[in-house]
């Protein structure tokens, strides 16, 4: 693995930070996409800073995920490429739905560098809300595991218990190849024993940013990955496991009809689902409004009917639209007001249907949408 | 003084003999009221067509997984009911489907609407949290004592409209003895029309001391609740502060009864904007927020749902970030609706301020 | 800095009496300060609530609605409609302690091009003393 070291000062946010405020010195970028606390201090919010100064209270790793940084960058770069160069700072899921919006079309990333960050999984929002400061020093602790390694199992704590689950079972927590993400330059963070992280160029605009920063691309020492690929391994194990869990939940029409009962169709799923983009989803189109007597035929026919009806259709119909897009990032769980595993149970299901295609949404811009595409000659045993 | 039917059950007992009655003798359809709808007791709204399905209805449970109002909105959106059904709401229910009828979002046509003097709901988490099932005692023992009852939603605490305005029959809870004794007044007279047969009619007074001190506590708490937030110091900052933590999933207005819109205007393409829009706002600031928005979202929604808010509470629940939306919008709501001396809900008669104009008023705010 | 503070003030402007009024006023040759960005509206209430917010938020100093004197509306009643929800905004802002003061209704008519810029230099003024929004600076809005 080729890359630059960059020294770690005072903490690792920092040093990211110090690194993005030399870009803007420098004139590699103009503007940095970062999340800033909030004025309140209680949150983070996607702030695009073109002014320095700002950066004073940006966190390149904060604890939660308010909003998905893909929807985000989507809102600014959904009609066109902006004028001026952005960094964008995100965890690797985050860059993972950035590439998929890109293939749809919501976003233009020309003049946008994406960067992307070892993860660490984030704390869910709701515990995080409850208390944002005891919340911090938590994450903190994770966060810093990964400097006290000594090589031991024990000593990382990332994806630990106290992360949301869908990050504790995560197997694309960074970049590069190895966690299937196509960011333009990664930061290495894990593995850093020596007081070093590394900057990782993972296209031809990541190598041109390093070369302007006249940062000496080498080769790098083999800890970074051997520390990552290691915890990748570990992790699948995890997803495998949890899957398995799960299965007794969300298989066959009862499991299901009972997992989502508690739904109450306020679709903040959907709306805070970076890949669900559609402006009016069809769900709440004019297309789902029914005439009295449709209802109360349904109703008839039953003896009942739970109002409002189609939950399980809302939840399956969202899978059809956007499983093969599915990155996994919690969102939709974390704005869930029941609770619900929406993330689990969607992220399960988008593991099985991308492997139907081999597609692993977010590893590569040149990967086509499996549903844009066909051939001739495949899927012979779906027909009769 | 109305018609008052007694039965000698369980207030929901009762009320659960009225809804198979009124199935049985074919009076009604369908019922619509709150179920169990699986063997994990989860609780939602539900249509009822057949008698012996009643058993798993939990009409007053304390609990809104839904506004209601939305719930019938959407069954008579497209045409109006052409059998009568029966459904049990709580008065602020009632109130958002007046409201929506008004601007046409539904009919009111062959509805017979129950509710009941409401003694509030529990927050959403509470049932998320598998607590709901253990407060239930302590709930219908404070609702004898015509007390406010802990841990209720903030606005229920607050609630004055907790009396139903239009509803045809009114289950009488609050300082009642609600184990041994169910009351049903017939408030209407279709109320009376669809209770004839079912059993001996008494004369009561719905109003009582106990509504009355129960009204006087909660304007109390009202005011502590508003008090505490202070709102009207919030300014720009303290709007930023609340609202900061915002992420922008619009739930709030997914599940807001009054907001009515298939496509929300800040879910609109008004409000997405070109890059160079972007770059000059960052030019000047130096810095700017994304998604934009978030302050403008909140007092966008709140000029144009105020006038009928009805204050329910559901749109703090699904607040994934605990903002206390409900709360700061039914303070300013009142405001606004105090100005017309209004109340959002109370008479299907009364047309909304906004639709309507008086000649000579509010010159304070024209020059 | 303070003192040279220029204020921006968006005006919706009726088609058929205010800005027309407008017009007279520059056509007249009377002089009012340049602080007023006009926007064409074809009645006063056209005016969404979110318009005016929108200015107000993305640093617009002041705000001004306006159209023609009740019972002159060129659709016969539309600014009566505009009175009742200008009062709802007024009251809103009010309750959230926002500076009420930075949006006003003013009834103009086609015929009143010195009253046009009267409204104009006095809002103009009274803006000036409330000095410059700050919403112009504030990136978390």
């Amino acid at each position: 693995m080729k890359g630059t070291k960059l020294k770690v000062t005072k903490s690792v946010e920092k040093t990211i930070v110090n690194f993005l405020e030399k870009g803007l010195d420098k004139k590699c970028f103009d503007i940095v996409l970062i999340p800033l606390k909030v004025p309140a201090g209680d949150s983070f919010a996607w702030v695009l800073v073109q002014d320095k100064s700002l950066l004073a209270d940006a966190n390149p790793l904060p604890p939660v995920m308010t909003v998905q940084g893909a929807k985000a960058l989507s809102s600014v770069a959904r009609k066109g490429k902006m004028s001026k160069r952005i960094a964008v700072v995100m965890r690797p899921c985050e860059i993972r739905a950035v590439i998929e919006l890109s293939k749809s079309n919501q976003i233009d990333l020309e003049n946008i560098l994406l960067i992307s960050i070892d993860c660490p999984g984030a704390l869910p929002l709701k515990n995080y809300i409850e208390n944002p400061k005891e919340s911090e020093n938590k994450f903190n602790e994770i966060l810093r595991s990964a400097q006290n390694d000594k090589g031991t199992q024990n000593d990382i704590q990332w994806g630990n218990e106290s992360t949301r689950p869908i990050c504790q079972v995560c197997d694309k927590f960074t970049g590069t190849d190895i966690g299937a993400c196509q960011s333009d330059l990664h930061i290495g963070i894990l593995g850093v024993k020596d007081g070093n992280i590394s900057l990782i160029p993972n296209s031809k605009k990541g190598e041109d940013i390093l070369n302007e920063m006249s940062f000496p691309v080498e080769k790098l020492s083999n800890n970074w990955e051997n520390k990552v690929k290691e915890l990748v391994k570990v992790r699948k194990e995890k997803r495998e496991k949890l899957q398995e869990e799960l299965k007794p939940q969300i298989v066959g029409l009862d499991n299901l009809l009972e997992t989502f009962s508690t739904c109450i169709n306020c679709q903040n799923c959907q709306n805070v689902c970076p890949v669900c983009y559609c402006r009016q989803c069809y769900f709440e189109s004019e297309k789902m409004k029914l005439t009295s007597d449709d209802y109360l035929m349904r109703a008839e026919s039953k003896g009942g009917l739970v109002f409002p009806p189609d939950a399980l259709l809302f939840h399956i119909g969202r899978m059809t639209h956007m499983s093969l897009s599915c990155i996994g990032c919690g969102a939709c769980e974390d704005a869930c007001p029941m609770s619900i595993k929406v993330a689990q149970i969607f992220s399960f299901v988008g593991d099985k249907s991308q492997e139907v295609f081999n597609y692993t949404p977010g590893k590569s811009i040149e990967d086509a949408l499996p549903l844009k595409v066909f051939e001739e000659d495949e899927f012979h045993t779906v027909e009769t | 003084m109305s018609k008052v039917l007694k039965i000698n059950k369980s207030a929901e007992d009762g009320v659960r003999e009225l809804l198979k009655f009124l199935l049985e003798s074919g009076k009604v359809k369908e019922v619509f009221t709150l179920k169990k709808i699986n063997s994990n007791n989860v609780v939602s709204y539900s249509l009822i067509t057949r008698a012996e399905m009643i058993k798993d209805a939990v009409p007053l449970f304390p609990l809104m997984p839904a506004n209601a109002g939305k719930l019938l909105s959407s069954l008579t959106l497209k045409n109006p009911l052409s059998e009568p059904i029966a459904v049990v709401v709580k008065p602020c229910e009632l109130r958002a489907f007046v409201e929506l009828v008004k601007i046409k979002q539904g009919s009111l046509e062959n509805f017979l609407f129950i509710s009941s003097t409401c003694p509030g709901v529990y927050p959403l988490d509470m049932e998320v949290n598998g607590d709901l099932s253990k407060k239930l005692l302590e709930y219908w023992d404070t609702v004898k004592k015509g007390k406010i009852i802990p841990d209720i939603r903030p606005t229920c605490n607050g609630c004055e409209h907790f009396l139903p305005y239009t509803a045809d029959m009114v289950v009488s809870l609050i300082g009642k003895n609600t184990d041994k004794e169910c009351e049903i007044f017939l408030t209407t007279n279709k109320g009376e029309k669809f209770a004839e047969g079912i059993g001996k009619l008494v004369e009561g007074e719905l109003e009582t001391q106990e509504i009355e001190s129960l009204r006087n506590e909660r304007k109390i708490e009202k005011k502590k609740l508003f008090d505490e937030i202070k709102i009207e110091k919030f300014g720009l900052s303290g709007l930023i502060e609340t609202f900061g933590k915002c992420i922008g999933c619009h739930g709030c207005s997914h599940i807001c009864p009054i907001c009515y819109c298939i496509l929300c205007t800040f879910e609109s393409c008004t409000h997405e904007l070109e890059p160079s829009a972007y770059e000059s706002e960052i030019e000047k600031k130096g810095g700017m927020r994304i998604p934009p928005n978030t302050v403008f979202y909140h007092i966008g929604r709140l000029a144009h749902i105020g006038i009928s808010c009805v204050g329910c509470g559901m749109c703090t629940d699904v607040c994934p970030v605990n903002i206390p939306i409900s709360t700061i919008f039914l303070k300013v709501s009142e405001e606004v609706q105090d100005v017309f001396n209004y109340i959002p809900g109370k008479n299907i008669e009364e047309e909304i301020p906004l639709v309507k104009y008086d000649k000579e008023e509010l010159t304070e705010v024209e020059d | 800095m303070e003192d040279n503070f220029e204020p921006k003030i968006i005006g919706f402007l009726c088609n058929w009496c205010t800005y027309a009024g407008a017009d007279l006023a520059g056509t007249s040759r009377i002089q009012y300060p340049p602080s007023i960005v006009p926007i064409r509206v074809m009645c006063s209430s056209r005016v969404d609530p979110l318009f005016v917010l929108t200015a107000f938020l993305r640093g617009a100093d002041a705000v001004l609605v306006a159209g023609c004197h009740p019972g002159d509306c060129h659709y016969q009643d539309g600014n009566y409609y505009t009175r009742r929800r200008f009062a709802c905004l007024k009251k809103i802002f009010d309750s959230l302690g926002l500076e009420s003061d930075r949006i006003r209704l003013s009834w103009i008519s086609a015929s009143e091009g010195p009253r046009f810029a009267k409204v104009i230099t006095e809002y103009t003024e009274t803006t000036k003393k409330l000095g410059p929004n700050s919403t112009k600076k504030e990136i978390f809005l």
